[in-house]
């Protein structure tokens, strides 16, 4: 796969994002979220520049962080993302309530309508579809979200005019 | 203190204690898998749960702090059950390959610590893992570390390793839930996340998930023995596995334990992994002479063939031509150099061996031929020539620490590790000077740059710095020390623009530095090669004196000078009369009472010139004064002294050589005889920090190889005789049976290891030196209350 975005870009990225919410340890997860925002994804060369950041800024504390430090908490939340994802993500809650409000078949439809496997990226790269542990809207169930639009009450008919609305 | 029961059995235990910290005192067992004495206290794995009065579910005893009259029960039926469902649970997800030799049901214990559980709680393994491997078996290219994360259960103990006790951060969990595992840095190989392999996550991994890849198919060793690491001069113990492959006996594998006194569970990848020397191939295994010696016609000029020989034959050969030299061209002719790699005993009997028998002070430790420095510089000053402080006090007490020309991560890896942890851990202040980066720099809150040879001039500007601001110890100064008013005197002029231009460090930085160490009392001092390898350094190391007499440093927890030993017996080669100044216990050959007390011991007449140094062996032997040369132990070549060594080598007419293994030197050698291994002998090694340790035998020499002390005494008894004499005093004999009768006779005259006796040490008693008498423990901490020389003297350096 080519890649989503140049080094330089992710380095001036790196820098600014930090810039705004400081080069600190503490502020790692917000980095990450702030990056994984802009670029729909957490590229692997953002860790080290990270990295750097927060030594220069911390060294002098004895504060040491290192990649692994950085991949573990990369790796550990379900919103972001290591590859690069289509332009619409669908994040489709598997939880046990959407799940018995009907879930199972909204999500054969999603799959059939889609042609992708769940964790898999269309290769017109339009669509990414996810699964999701619950995104608290249990009332509403069975849900999925595209992108920041969350979709209640799903049913499998109701699909296809959701997915029309994106390009 | 707090009281509380277990199992029906009342206890006191300290605060702060842990339930299972509690049961382990009073001698009960509660299974644990994810706790490591030495790691952060985890409760993960839930094995060690226990039942506690009052508490709805139970609790994990790992992380749990005791308080005043907890009620505790580590076992119920209910608790086995819970037990091993977290067993069955683990095993779900856990897939043995069945590559590594296993004992199954009969000793699972030497499995794994896994498997031992496992079969305690009377789970067949095989059901109830899962059935085919999910993961790679063998996933990463690390040389020395095997990787099998089908065995992982995630107790996270690697993690820990990796982070509290190497410093590396390697490892880490990464995902989440079903996908959850260990990862190397961002998912990429061991190497490419910061790895230095030093083991310390196969040493604390539970599973063999993590294991050795040299030894990981061998099998189980079929017994272990206690030595020391043959490396650096940390001294590290460690733990030979040997096993009968048929082929004889062969150390298989090298473990740590926790229990181990200086380094606990951790080694680094040179103790751990750099064993194979032992059986090369390249060993060797019978006496080697030059064939012209055989035939007795003149010497080649390329020193002429190889042949091999008996040692009756080898030996009779140095015998002669080291004799007929002494006695046509003087004791004087003759040079030892002895070696930084040998026992305490061997270097002794070396001393012995030039003194007594060849008539001469041309003795000097091998590794002496680059560095000399730390003697000349501390004697002078301090009266004593070795670190102040033990490495666990700087670790545990100082302040800061300020590292001063030592590549100490991988010149002394434990203790440079102990440095990280200080930082990591405790918020210690490290301060970093250096001619080249090194590793250490990047846990440094300060590093400071300099140009190589310019250590001295950049102490001056610290030290004029430290002055100017009146951050001295005047207390210290007017009690403990003298000549401070010359010192001042000569600091005054020091001009910090001058300072800067010469060592290339800015000035801003010097005052940053000055300002940390003065600000973060006790501050150690540490220094390594860069400074010790320069013959010219012992100003520096005076300097570095100097600075810690200025800042009342010595004699206190946590503060002291801390010159580094590169080899694992650099000091005890020194403390056994290696040096051609000294006899044993850096008693001077020029003063009149230890002259004449070892003329007794060794009833002879003794020479009390000191002699030449290595390097003035080297010069007058490429002026054709020194004759012949008798090298234990070392390679003479290295890179910094490779003209001179060759010259001087060529032109020496009769080098006789003991050591292991061929070497470059070895080409202008007329004799090589094979020596053993430090697995091979027993004796003794001084570590750096002054500690005497026991290593011992733990197989057969290899093919027809002799300990060193025995190759020396043979031949002091054949020179002896060829020449006619029999010195008669109370320790002019050369007739030893072990290695401990000599450390007798090095006891019976040497003060600062009068106390010192193999079976101490095998009792396990620790011996710092000075070790004044049998009832004397040693001293961790030099110059509390007096320095050897009286007050600390002050020696100003321009």
């Amino acid at each position: 796969m080519e890649p989503e975005v140049k080094d330089l870009d992710i380095a001036s990225l790196v820098t600014k994002v930090m810039d705004e919410l400081g080069s600190t340890r503490d502020a790692v997860i917000p980095i990450l979220s702030e990056i994984n925002r802009a670029l729909g994804y957490i590229p692997a060369a953002a860790l080290p520049e990270i990295r750097r950041h927060i030594q220069a800024q911390q060294k002098q504390e004895g504060v040491f962080v290192a990649d692994s430090h950085l991949y573990s908490a990369a790796s550990f939340y379900q919103m972001f993302s290591l590859e690069p994802l289509g332009r619409h993500v669908i994040r489709f809650c598997e939880s046990a309530p959407c799940h018995v409000e009907g879930g199972r078949e909204v999500f054969d439809t999603l799959q059939r309508e889609l042609g992708l496997q769940p964790g898999e990226t269309s290769a017109d790269r339009k669509w990414s579809l996810l699964t999701t542990s619950c995104i608290g809207v249990c009332s509403v169930g069975p849900v999925f979200l595209v992108d920041d639009d969350l979709y209640g009450n799903v049913t499998p008919e109701r699909v296809p005019e959701i997915l029309a609305k994106y390009q | 203190m707090i009281s509380l029961t277990i199992n029906g059995q009342t206890l006191e235990v300290k605060e702060n204690t842990t339930v299972l910290q509690a049961a382990e005192q009073a001698g009960i067992v509660i299974p644990t898998l994810c706790h490591h004495k030495d790691l952060t206290p985890y409760g993960g794995c839930r094995l060690c749960s226990v039942d506690i009065q009052g508490m709805r579910l139970p609790a994990t005893a790992c992380t749990m702090l005791v308080s005043p009259g907890m009620v505790v029960q580590t076992e119920s039926p209910a608790l086995t059950r819970y037990r091993k469902t977290i067993l069955e649970l683990l095993l779900v997800r856990f897939y043995d390959a069945g590559y590594k030799k296993t004992n199954g049901a009969l000793k699972p214990e030497l499995d794994s610590q896994f498997a031992y559980w496992v079969n305690y709680y009377g789970i067949d393994m095989k059901k109830a893992m899962a059935h085919e491997p999910f993961r790679q078996i063998d996933s990463d290219p690390n040389p020395y570390i095997w990787v099998d994360k089908n065995k992982c259960i995630m107790c996270t103990r690697c993690v820990r390793a990796c982070a509290e006790v190497q410093g590396r951060f390697v490892w880490t969990q990464a995902y989440r839930g079903y996908d959850l595992r260990i990862v190397a840095g961002a998912d990429s190989s061991m190497l490419q996340s910061r790895c230095e392999s030093c083991g310390a996550c196969v040493a604390h991994c539970p599973t063999g998930a993590l294991d050795n890849r040299m030894s990981v198919k061998l099998g189980h060793p079929d017994r272990t023995v206690t030595a020391i690491c043959p490396y650096c001069g940390v001294g590290c113990q460690l733990y030979l596995n040997i096993k009968n492959d048929g082929m004889g006996e062969r150390v298989i594998s090298v473990d740590s334990n926790a229990k181990a006194p200086v380094n606990g569970d951790h080694l680094c990848l040179k103790g751990r992994y750099g064993y194979d020397f032992i059986h090369s191939e390249n060993r060797l295994r019978r006496p080697r002479v030059r064939k012209y010696l055989l035939e007795g016609t003149p010497r080649p000029a390329n020193r002429g063939p190889w042949v091999e020989a008996d040692w009756e034959t080898a030996l009779n050969i140095v015998a002669k031509k080291l004799a007929s030299t002494r006695e046509r061209h003087g004791g004087e002719s003759v040079g030892l150099l002895t070696s930084a790699k040998s026992f305490n005993e061997e270097n002794y009997l070396m001393n012995k061996l030039a003194r007594q028998v060849m008539g001469t002070n041309n003795i000097d430790c091998g590794a002496h031929m680059i560095r000399g420095s730390i003697v000349d510089g501390l004697i002078g000053s301090l009266g004593l020539a070795a670190m102040s402080n033990s490495m666990d006090d700087i670790a545990n007490n100082a302040r800061s620490i300020l590292v001063i020309g030592s590549n100490i991560t991988e010149n002394h890896p434990v203790f440079g590790t102990r440095i990280r942890q200080a930082v990591l851990r405790r918020k210690a202040k490290l301060i970093t000077a250096s001619p080249i980066f090194y590793n250490i720099e990047e846990y440094a809150t300060l590093a400071m740059r300099y140009k190589r040879g310019s250590e001295s001039a950049l102490l001056n500007g610290l030290m004029k710095i430290i002055l100017d601001n009146g951050w001295m110890d005047s207390k210290f100064i007017q009690e403990r020390t003298q000549g401070f008013d010359e010192l001042k005197a000569a600091i005054e002029k020091v001009d910090l623009a001058h300072v800067s231009q010469a060592t290339r460090v800015p000035v801003e930085k010097m005052k940053q530095a000055a300002q940390v160490i003065a600000a973060n009392r006790p501050c150690s001092v540490v220094w390594g090669a860069d400074i010790s390898h320069q013959g010219a350094n012992a100003d520096a190391v005076r300097n570095l004196a100097n600075l810690q007499l200025m800042l009342g440093n010595l004699g206190v927890s946590g503060g002291g000078l801390a010159p580094l030993r590169s080899q694992n017996n650099s000091q005890g080669a020194f403390d056994m009369g290696g040096l051609p100044a000294y006899y044993s216990g850096y008693q001077p050959v020029a003063e009149k009472q230890s002259h004449k007390k070892f003329e007794t011991a060794w009833g002879t007449e003794l020479p009390s010139r000191p002699g030449l140094s290595a390097p003035e062996m080297m010069y007058a032997a490429e002026q054709g004064a020194l004759k012949a040369l008798f090298v234990i132990g070392g390679n003479l070549w290295s890179d910094e002294t490779g003209m001179l060594t060759r010259h001087a080598l060529e032109n020496c007419e009769f080098v006789a050589v003991c050591d292991v293994m061929a070497s470059e030197g070895s080409h202008y050698a007329d004799v090589l005889l094979p020596g053993v291994s430090f697995a091979e002998k027993s004796g003794t090694y001084t570590n750096t920090e002054r500690r005497i340790q026991l290593v011992r035998k733990a197989i057969e020499p290899q093919g027809e190889a002799r300990p060193g002390w025995q190759v020396i005494s043979d031949l002091a008894r054949r020179i002896l005789t060829l020449s006619g004499r029999a010195p008669d005093g109370s320790y002019a004999a050369w007739m030893y049976a072990t290695a401990g009768e000599i450390m007798k006779e090095i006891a019976a005259l040497t003060p600062i290891y009068a106390g010192v006796s193999h079976e101490r040490l095998e009792r396990g008693d620790v011996l710092m030196w000075p070790v004044y008498s049998y009832a004397d423990s040693g001293s961790p901490i030099l110059f509390g209350t007096t320095f050897p020389v009286g007050k600390g003297k002050f020696v100003a350096v321009g």
